[in-house]
């Protein structure tokens, strides 16, 4: 496995310098990608130089609405933008694969599930009808070149039992057995079964009632720390991760608007966007008054502002260069006696976010 | 005002060789939904919640018990007046992507039903076409921009308001909310939430909440009724807030616990619960229905099942042998917004 930072792609110069979260090298990191989808007008940029790492033994959470290119995002991890989309720039590096965009045909589909495991948003979807599910793990084994079927079971046995499943009745069970939450983690048991080091899910709760979305965030957290994972968790739902994840990006139009410690970034969320989305969270105590709903809608793919703030439609505090310039990510300035660790240029722990108002490049930090 | 008695309902098992055993989906349920008045029932899937709401709307029979409208005892009615009476009744479903027809055009969408209407009214074509514009301005759509709209190209909220507006076209006195924002984006669900409280504000519409989203049930119905259905039994009801703050019952702990906490804002609450096992239907225990998850179950749970009974706060009742007050829910930190 490689971990040493020497074969690290050189950061894209395209975009903003790169805020580094703390944690362990070895994760994933990806650097300024770039994914296009054509479309009559041209092609148009779902996901616009992003840069994320995800260290190994941190869960971070991707937030963003339908349309903000958060799963795109997660499908380009893989190498599996579906046409008329593709990589148009960047790198994802994994800890056993240099570059994910460059690998093409077999080398592609070994990586996928053994580099990074890929739980479906729903997993009813992803398995098959007509197929028992212990078989179809023994076809994915296959598939990866793993023809040892004593030793895919043992794992398969002892991963359901992790996942609180019965190992004998969920393996030749049919998906129509199983419960959402049932076939939510015989998705994460597919995800691991060929041991990889980086796990995304993709909305893993969708759908599910607040018991099993419990159960399989419990579960999610329980596997990570076991395995020592880079998990990336991806879902419109900022309370869902609040809990579980250790870092926060909450993506919009396609980029990257604001990134740090789950913990600073809900306490003083800097962003205008972000912001608004705690703000429309209903609360379970305190003032129910003081939900406020996000006004507009979101963007879709041609309706992203070519120029300036990608959220400037929909933001309270818009003022006239928020249509001229995009604002870059960059560190939220430390407040006096606030509660950031450290601040600076890219330093671990940043907590990011790029507006012109609230998070002015090398200014001060209003707050409203 | 819409009063449900003793409301039965339980589906048949599947027969075959592996025949499974009948489900109850609702046992004896009682509930009262007073007009411009908001109910929720939460509950986790397969709890009996979307049974209750498709008895409201007529799409379902209960076995026993009574629907009564206004006094009147629906299931004593003759078919044909039956069903006038439960088109007061309209349902707004989970997923408003595959409750809009993609051939139809939002303007087709909403006049169908408006032309019904207009012959039951005597109205003509103008009122149809004046009334498809004052009903998306309701329900904060732009007309111009959506009447020929595709649903397609709409966002997930606008479908769910275009759905609540055809809902209304027919002037009904009850909303159905059947998870109705479950499918929905976060960041816009607030949005549709406010939207059925102003329904109920402007127009009287009473909405009988259907979700697992407490927090949600507690920003519509604030000032309503808030029942907790376990395999078709109410375990415990009460004002909203009431059963929020003091839930009696463990299973309305366990389903208050898991609720996820906003960490930085709310600190979680100090005696959370959670089930000792997942959900199971296929077996009919003599005792209290969730003694086999309960963490709290003690010996005699298992042998008698439990009625409501009350709480002593006014109007908060139970049905828990050893019932202790808990603090599960999240409490958000001073000052934090």
């Amino acid at each position: 496995m490689r971990t040493s930072s020497a074969d690290l792609p050189s950061p894209s110069t395209a975009t903003a310098p790169p805020v580094t979260v703390p944690g362990e090298a070895g994760g994933a990191e990806i650097r300024g990608l770039v994914v296009v989808f054509g479309t009559p007008d041209g092609e148009m940029a779902a996901v616009n130089g992003v840069d994320l790492d995800l260290p190994l033994g941190t869960i971070t959470g991707l937030v963003g609405e339908s349309g903000s290119g958060k799963s795109t995002l997660a499908l380009a991890m893989m190498n599996a933008v579906p046409k008329p989309g593709r990589i148009a720039a960047g790198s994802i590096r994994l800890p056993s694969v240099k570059d994910m965009t460059q690998l093409r045909g077999k080398a592609l589909r070994l990586a996928r599930g053994s580099a990074l495991g890929y739980v479906f948003q729903a997993s009813q979807n992803s398995l098959n009808p007509l197929k028992r599910i212990g078989a179809q793990l023994l076809d994915l084994g296959r598939a990866h070149g793993m023809e040892d079927k004593g030793v895919l079971l043992a794992r398969a046995r002892e991963l359901c039992e992790r996942m609180g499943l019965d190992p004998v009745r969920t393996l030749s069970a049919y998906q129509h057995e199983l419960s959402g939450g049932m076939r939510q983690r015989v998705g994460i048991v597919f995800a691991l079964i060929l041991n990889p080091r980086v796990l995304v899910l993709d909305e893993p709760t969708t759908a599910l009632d607040m018991i099993s979305q419990r159960t399989v965030l419990d579960i999610v957290r329980d596997v990570h720390r076991d395995r020592h994972l880079a998990t990336l968790i991806i879902t419109h739902d900022i309370a869902i991760v609040a809990d579980l994840a250790d870092y926060l990006a909450v993506m919009y139009g396609g980029r990257v608007v604001e990134k740090g410690p789950t913990r600073h970034v809900l306490q003083s969320a800097a962003h205008p966007y972000t912001r608004g989305l705690i703000a429309a969270i209903p609360r379970i105590s305190g003032d129910i008054e003081k939900a406020r709903p996000l006004v507009g809608r979101p963007p879709d793919l041609l309706s992203i502002p070519r120029q300036g703030c990608v959220f400037r439609e929909r933001c309270p505090l818009t003022i006239g260069r928020c249509s001229l310039e995009e604002p870059a990510l960059v560190p939220v300035v430390k407040e006096p006696g606030g509660i950031f660790g450290e601040s600076g240029d890219g330093a671990p722990g940043g907590h990011a976010a790029a507006c012109h108002v609230t998070a002015p490049a090398g200014g001060d930090r209003s707050r409203s | 005002m819409i009063e449900g008695r003793g409301l039965t309902k339980t589906f048949a098992g599947r027969g075959g060789l592996l025949g499974s055993a009948p489900v109850a989906a609702l046992r004896k349920v009682d509930f009262v939904l007073p007009s411009g008045g908001a109910v929720s029932f939460i509950g986790e899937s397969g709890c009996g919640k979307t049974t209750l709401g498709r008895i409201l709307c007529g799409m379902e029979e209960a076995d026993s018990g009574q629907l009564l409208f206004d006094g009147v005892d629906l299931t004593k009615l003759p078919r044909g007046k039956r069903l006038a009476r439960l088109r007061r009744v309209q349902m707004v479903h989970q997923d408003p992507y595959s409750a809009l027809n993609p051939t139809r055009t939002v303007r087709q969408v909403l006049e169908d039903p408006l032309r019904l209407r207009a012959r039951q009214l005597g109205r003509g074509n103008d009122w149809v076409k004046n009334r498809a514009v004052e009903l998306l301005g309701l329900v904060g759509l732009d007309p111009r921009y959506c009447l020929p709209q595709y649903p397609h190209t709409l966002s997930g909220g606008m479908r769910q308001r275009l759905v609540i507006a055809r809902a209304l076209s027919v002037d009904p006195e009850v909303l159905v909310a059947d998870e109705a924002i479950a499918m929905i984006d976060v960041s816009l669900r607030l949005g549709i939430l406010a939207l059925l409280r102003q329904l109920r504000a402007e127009l009287g519409v009473s909405v009988l909440f259907i979700t697992h989203d407490v927090a949600a049930a507690r920003y519509v119905g604030a000032d309503g009724q808030l029942y907790v259905l376990y395999r078709g039994q109410v375990v415990e009801h009460g004002p909203v807030d009431a059963v929020i703050a003091s839930p009696a019952h463990p299973y309305t702990q366990c389903l208050l616990s898991a609720i996820p906490v906003l960490r930085g804002l709310e600190e979680p609450g100090a005696e959370q619960l959670m089930p000792l096992a997942g959900l199971d239907v296929g077996h009919e225990p003599p005792g209290c229905l969730f003694a086999d998850r309960c963490p709290q179950a003690e010996e005699d749970c298992t042998l008698s099942r439990p009625d409501l009974r009350d709480t002593g706060d006014r109007g908060h009742r139970h049905a828990c042998l050893h019932p202790r007050l808990r603090q599960v829910v999240a409490q958000a930190h001073a000052g934090a917004t």
